[in-house]
Parts: structure tokens; C-alpha cells; sequence
């Protein structure tokens, strides 16, 4: 460790032991602190980033002799895709005299053996903390960008099972709902710096802490760029002439820093990224550009194509000043798909739930031949007490429960053809998006207590598709409007809301894309009595003016008698009673059901 | 066969048995029951308590299901077989071609008058806003007051909620509609309103099938009796025959 804390010029010595000892060292003498076989493997990670631009490739990042969150990632892709042909040139938000610029190219230069620069022109390798320069980079350039977070979604999904899964089914949809939380409640999109970006429409990347001003030179760049994080050893890239979209909402959209007032006072440019002095002035955050402007060497042509003019601010767009636009109310009103042929829009026939045996607990059948269908327009009923399977049934519709056996199929998906339970997870996904919908009992379940009511809709319309903020906005208010959850809270928390406010939040959520059907699963139990009649009214209200077909789950007939015309009875997995609810309750035949109706009347 | 000649409701061999479960008991309360009701035709059903008369309309109705025997509806040459047919045709045919006015009222929870006869009226095919006027009108002739329409039904008194129950029956009538004691919780001037809602029905073609306990009002709504016993039809025939001099028991039945 001593060679490493020393200047490069004080360890001639131990260079050249060195070079005695190992006469054909490819070090040269010079210190290794990063051996064959570990530049192999951080190049194999590069190669596979390269191979699908935008996917983070895991790699066996190595202890470095800079602390991790210093430049570790970065460093070891530059010691392993460098060699002493190699012209470095480092910066550390813009600047080559920082002192970690200074000391990692010492590093690289001594490690490498190859020449440093501060001229990107003539760099080969650019290893960059915040930025991109300002000058153009060609295709003989590879920029290395250190990274201390490399994970998109990590603000909006903290688990790590939930980020790999949702990028493996480009299910980016939590990303949108980020920035409409952030655009509700700021007006403006917010993302200072890495800004989340679409690259070649398949993976959401961070693109590291740069500002905007520099993401778009990602798009179709000329050079190839390099993205790694040390500490969580991962690596990934955007090679040379790819897509690399910032993300935004199609009437709100991504925008650059500038201002046309704002100069840089050293250099008089308006066209590059600036940070403010201590005495209020802007100057170039690009140090070496600046004193190549002002030397007169800077290529303006080559900088004037990469200028992302495209995305300069335009108020027009600015959310401000649209707040106050005139909401259009619609009730809208979903139409029923039936299967060709066929009555219903929702069919469960033959369904079968076992769960196996494990030690210290025998196998339990948790639902066995039930069979029912459901008509648009139609509530069908499904009671039964604790245990009896009601549940097991409903979440092996909605897929939150696999490995049923049976039929599940709906007159929306392929016509009723295919059958739900052979469909893949992520398909069956997809349906809870705009075909299938739930209001669980705990609120918490279908809603993120975390984010605004309105965000909360917007988490549904987006998955569904919407991208464009006012009209996701419009239709929120709506929707909240239609639940009586009065409109100034729309950019409220919701963890804030009280139990029925939160219950009326995810019926408004689940109603959010007219789905054609929609599963109730015990929809007021566990609400106060006098707040369970109002959202039981509410929900009569809004299935009487659908035509979705709905299943309510209840242990409560005065529930299913509510809101259902027909109702199953269900007791150990299966179905022991069916009929209109009014005759089950009137005249029960089962003893079960007669005892179910007697506590009822209790 | 004629639209005269043809019944728009057949019932033949009827008959229902309660089974008990917590007493381990069954109770029978209908034996073979079969006649058939003509179209335009007041049915009165009439007998003692637990004669079987509600029964026999809530087997009808389905709110019952009969043990054997069938229920035909007859519509021009089709016919349906109300104890066959699916739940949920029946849910679709209840709101829609008959109509059901149980001795109680059984609205939804925190509804009104006005909201609850409107829906009813929606069931039969009208719209938003015809129903709204068609139910405003039912419980002004019914003599409701204004006041009542918005506020919960189950605030109301027994009999302004009876003939909420009569409004939502009769609004914007079906072919076919059973009545269960319509008039029974009514107080003499609200009962001449609710008689002339009730006879008004023969001239809008409404076929009924009524039980009444008030042989007075069943000679002056209905033109056919049927009296039940013990969970059978012991007596069918035209109002004046049966309720006739030589039926002299019947008369001190009801006296």
C-alpha cells in the first residue's frame, strides 16, 4: 500500500525492483492495481452492457485504492480499458484541477502508463464525475461516467426484487408517477440532475448525476459511454448511435437548463452548462471549453450541432401555466365485452386451489370445482365465512395466487379463449392494467400510501398507457370528484386520509381504465359502521351506472345483498348453495347457508 | 288460441317444503297448486294466516324455490318456465316483466322515496329523466308529500313506507305484478288512494295476482278468488260465486 499513497514519483524505487524481478512484466515496473484477471471481467461487464445498451450487468468490482462513492467504478473501467497508448483526461464536475480529478489521473497515468490530458479533442478516454464536455467527442472516444446510483427505479421502489422484475417487463410505469408526484406538487419535473432515460425504447437508465443539459448527448452520440458504480458492482453503457430518450409527459416534456439571459462571464457564451460564483455570476461549469472559447480554439461549429436546443424551456408547456385550465367532467361509462356467443364477460369453471403439505402442516384444499360466470352489468355475490375458500378464489382470478387448476377466462382477453391460468405472470399483469380490476379490503394493498391520491390514479392510467400529465390530472379529479373525496386533496398524501377516504382513493384507482371486471374483496369490512354504509352506497351508485362486471367477496350478506342480484355460497373450497340473493337469504336450503342467513339476522 | 284464451301465468302441481336444519323439522306450506291467471285478470288469493297465499307469490317470484311443479310465463307464443330458468335471466325478467309488492318494504339502506321509485321505473326501460317523472307522479298520487322524497325510506311511517312500496311496484307497471296485502298498514282515506292506484291497473292491461285479507276489497278490485287452506286451493272461481250467499263459511272467515 505504501507505493499506493505515495506520489508516482516516489516509487521509482519499488519500480524498479520491479522491473528486476520480472524482466517481462507488461506493467513495465509500473504498480498493479488491477490485475489480468480482473480487467478481463470488468471488460467482459463492458462488453455485455454494450451488447444490450441500457441493461445494468452485474461485475466483481474490486477494492481500489479510492474510497468507495470516489471514482472506484469508473477507475476500474479505465485501467481495464486502457492502455498506455492512452490519452486520459478526467474531470470532476467539469473541472481538471479538483482534487479528486488530480488524484485519480495521477492514479491512471502512473497505473496505465499512458499520457493525460485536459483537452477533450484530444483525449481518448474521458472519465468524467457530473458532466459531459461541452466539445463534441467522436468515435475514437470512449467517456467513462462514475455513477453513485445506478439503479432508475431506486426512488420509487425500494425493493430490489420489484426493480429487476419490472425491468425484465419493461414495466417502467412507477417512473411517470414519480414525475407526475413531482410535477403536482412543484410544477416543474424536478429531476436536477439524472434525469431517468429510455434507452433504444427497452431500458430505463440512470444516466448518472449529470445535469439536464448534457442527457441529451447520449442520444445517437458518436462516442461510446460507459456507466459504472463501484459499490454496487454494476456496470452498464450506451454505445455509440442509440436512442437514449429522456422520459417526460407527452404535454409536459423533458427540458434542458438555460436561459438566454444567463452568460457565462469569462467566456460570453450562453450555450453551455453554468454554475454560479460566489459573487452571483454564472461561469462555464466546463473549465478547459471555457478557456478554449476564450483562446478562440473551440470548434463552435462542432458544439453548435450538439447544442440540445430542442429541449429548451418553453413556458408555454410549463404546468404553471395550465394549472388553472378548465377541467372537462365526462362520466364515463365502460361497455361490457362478452365472449363472442356468450353471456358473460367473467368465467370461473372447474377452479381448483390446493396447497401442498409441508412439514408440520397437512395439504389443504382451498378451493375445489367452483364454477360461476358473470354478465356486464352484473354483481355476483361470493360469501362465506373465514376459511371457506372465498379468498383463495378471488386471487387466483386476479393471478395474485398461482397454480390453480380450472378455468378462468374473460370475454375482453382473445375473446374468452385463452384460459387466464395459462397465461405467463407478467401477461397476467398486464390485465390488472386496464382489464381487471381490485378494491381490496386494506387499502393499503391496492393503493401507495406514500404518494398523493391523485398520483395514485396516475399510477393506474399510466400503466394503462397515458403519458400526457393534464389529461392524467383531469382524470383524476374526476374520479375523486365521483368518490366524494373532495378536490383540494388531490396532492395530498393518502397515507394522511382516513379509512373510508383511503377506501374511496382505491375504488376510484380501480375504476381509473373502465375495467370489465372488477373484484370486491370484503370492500367495507374493517371501516367504522356509519363510514362501511357510505362507501357500500358508493358503491352501489357506481356499479348500477357501469356495465362492468363485478364479483363481491364478503362474509357479510347484508354486503352481497347490497350491492348483488346473485349470489354463491362457499364452505370448505367449495360451492355448496348458489341463486339470487334474495332467495338464499329468504329461503337457504343448505344448513350452512341457513345457519350463514340466521347470523345474519342476529 | 287467442290472446284471451291464452293465460299469461300457468302454474301446475306447485308444491314447497321448508326443511329445517337447527330443528331438524320441515314445514310444508304449499300442496300441488295449479291454476292459471288470464290476462287483464285481478287474482285475489285469499284464507287465513299461514294459509300459504305469500308463499304461493314467493314461489312465483322465485324468492322461493318450489320443490316440484312448474311456472309458466306466457309472452304472445313463448313461454317461460320461471322455476327452470337461469338466476340470472330471472334477475333480468324480475326487473323488467313482473313485478313483486312484498308486505314490507324492502328498500336499500339511506334511500329515498324519490331515488328508489325512480330506480325501479329505470329497471322497466325508462330513461333518467322520464323515470324520475314517472316516480315523482306515483308518489304524488299515492298522496306522499314532497318533503319525504329525499329523506330515508326507513325513517318513514308504516304506512307512507307501503305505498312507497306500492309507488315502486306499480311505477311504469309490468304485465304481470303480485301484490302482498298492498293496503294492509293503511290508514282509510290513504287506503282509497292506494284502491285507485291498484284498480287503475286493470285499465293499463296489468295482469294481478293479490293477496288481501279485506273480502271488501276484494269485491271491489278483483274479479276472480282463489281461497287457500292449509297450503291448498280449496275454492277458485268468479268474486260473486265464491264470495257468494251459498259460501256462507268463507264470509264468517272474514268477518
Amino acid at each position: 500500500m505504501t507505493m499506493l499513497t505515495s506520489a508516482p514519483t516516489g516509487i521509482d524505487a519499488p519500480r524498479d525492483v520491479l522491473a528486476a524481478l520480472l524482466p517481462d512484466d507488461p506493467h513495465q515496473g509500473r504498480p498493479v492495481v488491477m490485475d489480468e484477471q480482473a480487467k478481463r471481467e470488468s471488460r467482459r461487464a463492458v462488453i455485455a452492457g454494450i451488447c444490450i445498451p441500457g441493461y445494468i450487468v452485474p461485475f466483481g468490482s474490486r477494492e481500489m485504492p479510492v474510497a468507495r462513492g470516489w471514482g472506484s467504478g469508473g477507475l476500474q473501467v479505465t485501467l481495464a480499458i486502457g492502455s498506455s497508448d492512452d490519452s486520459v483526461k478526467v474531470i470532476d464536475q467539469g473541472d481538471e484541477e479538483g482534487v479528486n480529478a488530480v488524484n485519480l489521473r495521477r492514479l491512471i497515468v502512473g497505473t496505465l502508463g499512458c499520457d493525460a490530458t485536459a483537452d477533450t479533442a484530444e483525449s481518448t478516454i474521458v472519465q468524467s464525475r457530473h458532466r459531459v464536455p461541452e466539445e463534441h467527442m467522436g468515435t475514437h472516444q470512449t467517456l467513462v461516467l462514475q455513477v453513485p446510483q445506478s439503479e432508475p427505479l431506486r426512488g420509487v421502489e425500494k425493493s430490489v426484487y420489484e426493480c429487476k422484475r419490472r425491468h425484465s417487463e419493461a414495466d417502467y410505469a412507477k417512473m411517470w408517477v414519480g414525475l407526475y408526484e413531482r410535477l403536482a406538487l412543484t410544477g416543474v419535473m424536478g429531476t436536477g440532475t439524472g434525469h431517468p432515460v429510455m434507452v433504444h425504447d427497452r431500458y430505463l437508465m440512470s444516466p448518472s448525476p449529470i445535469p439536464r443539459w448534457d442527457v441529451p448527448r447520449l442520444h445517437q452520440s458518436d462516442h461510446l459511454t460507459i456507466l459504472s458504480h463501484g459499490r454496487d458492482k454494476k456496470i452498464y453503457a450506451v454505445p455509440p448511435y442509440t436512442n437514449v430518450e429522456p422520459i417526460g409527459f407527452d404535454d409536459v416534456p423533458f427540458e434542458v437548463e438555460y436561459d438566454a439571459a444567463v452568460r457565462c462571464a469569462k467566456c460570453g457564451t450562453d450555450e453551455s452548462f453554468m454554475i454560479e460564483t460566489r459573487t452571483h455570476e454564472f461561469i462555464c461549469s466546463d473549465v478547459q471549453f471555457c478557456l478554449k472559447v476564450r483562446a478562440g480554439q473551440a470548434d463552435l461549429e462542432a458544439h453548435d450541432r450538439i447544442v440540445p436546443r430542442r429541449y429548451y424551456p418553453d413556458p408555454s408547456l410549463r404546468v404553471r401555466a395550465q394549472a388553472d385550465a378548465e377541467v372537462e367532467w365526462s362520466v364515463a361509462a365502460g361497455t361490457g365485452v362478452t365472449a363472442p356467443g356468450q353471456e358473460w364477460s367473467l368465467k370461473v369453471a372447474g377452479l381448483g386451489k390446493v396447497f401442498a403439505g409441508r412439514r408440520g402442516s397437512s395439504e389443504v384444499v382451498a378451493a375445489a370445482e367452483v364454477s360461476f360466470d358473470v354478465a356486464p352489468g352484473e354483481a355476483l355475490g361470493v360469501i362465506g365465512e373465514s376459511g371457506s375458500g372465498k379468498s383463495t378464489v378471488m386471487k387466483c382470478i386476479i393471478g395474485d395466487e398461482l397454480g390453480a387448476t380450472g378455468e378462468v377466462r374473460i370475454g375482453a382477453v382473445d375473446e374468452g379463449r385463452t384460459n387466464l391460468l395459462e397465461m405467463t405472470p407478467p401477461a397476467r399483469r398486464r390485465l390488472r392494467t386496464d382489464t381487471l380490476s381490485v378494491v381490496y379490503q386494506d387499502p393499503a394493498m391496492g393503493l401507495n400510501l406514500d404518494i398523493s391520491a391523485g398520483g395514485n390514479i396516475a399510477d393506474a392510467l399510466i400503466a394503462a398507457g397515458w403519458r400526457s400529465y393534464h389529461a392524467i390530472r383531469r382524470r383524476a379529479a374526476e374520479l375523486l370528484e365521483r368518490v366524494d373525496v373532495p378536490l383540494d386533496r388531490i396532492d395530498d398524501v393518502v397515507g394522511q386520509f382516513s379509512g373510508g377516504m383511503r377506501q374511496r382513493v382505491q375504488i376510484a384507482k380501480a375504476l381509473a381504465t373502465d375495467p370489465q371486471v372488477l373484484l370486491l374483496d370484503e370492500p367495507t369490512t374493517g371501516l367504522d359502521a356509519s363510514v362501511a354504509a357510505g362507501v357500500l352506497d358508493l358503491l352501489r351508485e357506481l356499479l348500477a351506472e357501469r356495465e362492468m362486471a363485478v364479483v363481491v367477496v364478503s362474509h357479510d350478506f347484508s354486503v352481497i345483498r347490497a350491492l348483488t342480484d346473485r349470489a354463491v355460497v362457499m364452505r370448505q373450497g367449495r360451492v355448496i348453495e348458489q341463486g339470487l340473493t334474495d332467495q338464499l337469504l329468504a329461503d337457504p336450503h343448505h344448513s350452512y347457508t341457513q345457519q350463514l342467513v340466521a347470523a345474519a339476522h342476529s | 288460441m287467442t290472446s284471451s284464451t291464452t293465460p299469461i301465468l300457468s302454474v301446475r302441481g306447485l308444491s314447497k317444503t321448508f326443511t329445517l336444519h337447527a330443528i331438524d323439522r320441515t314445514v310444508t306450506s304449499l300442496h300441488d297448486i295449479s291454476f292459471d291467471l288470464m290476462p287483464g285478470e285481478h287474482l285475489a288469493l285469499a284464507g287465513a294466516s299461514g294459509a300459504g297465499k305469500s308463499s304461493l307469490l314467493r314461489c312465483i317470484y322465485r324468492n322461493y324455490l318450489a320443490d316440484t311443479g312448474t311456472v309458466v310465463l306466457h309472452d304472445g307464443d313463448s313461454r317461460i318456465d320461471l322455476t327452470a330458468l337461469g338466476d340470472r335471466q330471472m334477475a333480468r325478467l324480475r326487473g323488467r316483466d313482473f313485478g313483486y309488492v312484498s308486505q314490507f318494504l324492502d328498500a336499500p339502506p339511506r334511500q329515498g322515496p324519490l331515488r328508489l321509485v325512480a330506480a325501479a321505473a329505470r329497471r322497466r326501460g325508462l330513461d333518467e329523466a322520464d323515470a324520475r317523472e314517472a316516480a315523482a307522479d306515483s308518489l304524488r298520487r299515492l298522496g306522499i308529500d314532497e318533503r319525504l322524497w329525499d329523506v330515508d325510506c326507513s325513517v318513514l311511517s308504516g304506512g307512507e313506507r307501503q305505498r312507497v312500496n306500492l309507488a315502486a311496484g306499480t311505477v311504469s307497471p309490468p304485465r304481470l305484478l303480485l301484490l302482498d296485502e298492498p293496503v294492509s298498514a293503511l290508514d282509510p282515506a290513504n287506503r282509497v288512494l292506494a284502491l285507485e292506484v291498484i284498480e287503475d291497473l286493470r285499465h293499463r292491461d296489468v295482469s294481478v295476482l293479490a293477496v288481501y285479507h279485506d273480502m271488501n276489497i276484494i269485491r271491489r278490485v278483483a274479479n276472480r278468488v282463489i281461497y287457500m287452506e292449509g297450503g291448498r286451493i280449496v275454492e277458485d272461481g268468479p268474486v260473486d260465486e265464491v264470495l257468494g250467499a251459498g259460501h256462507r263459511v268463507l264470509e264468517e272467515a272474514f268477518a
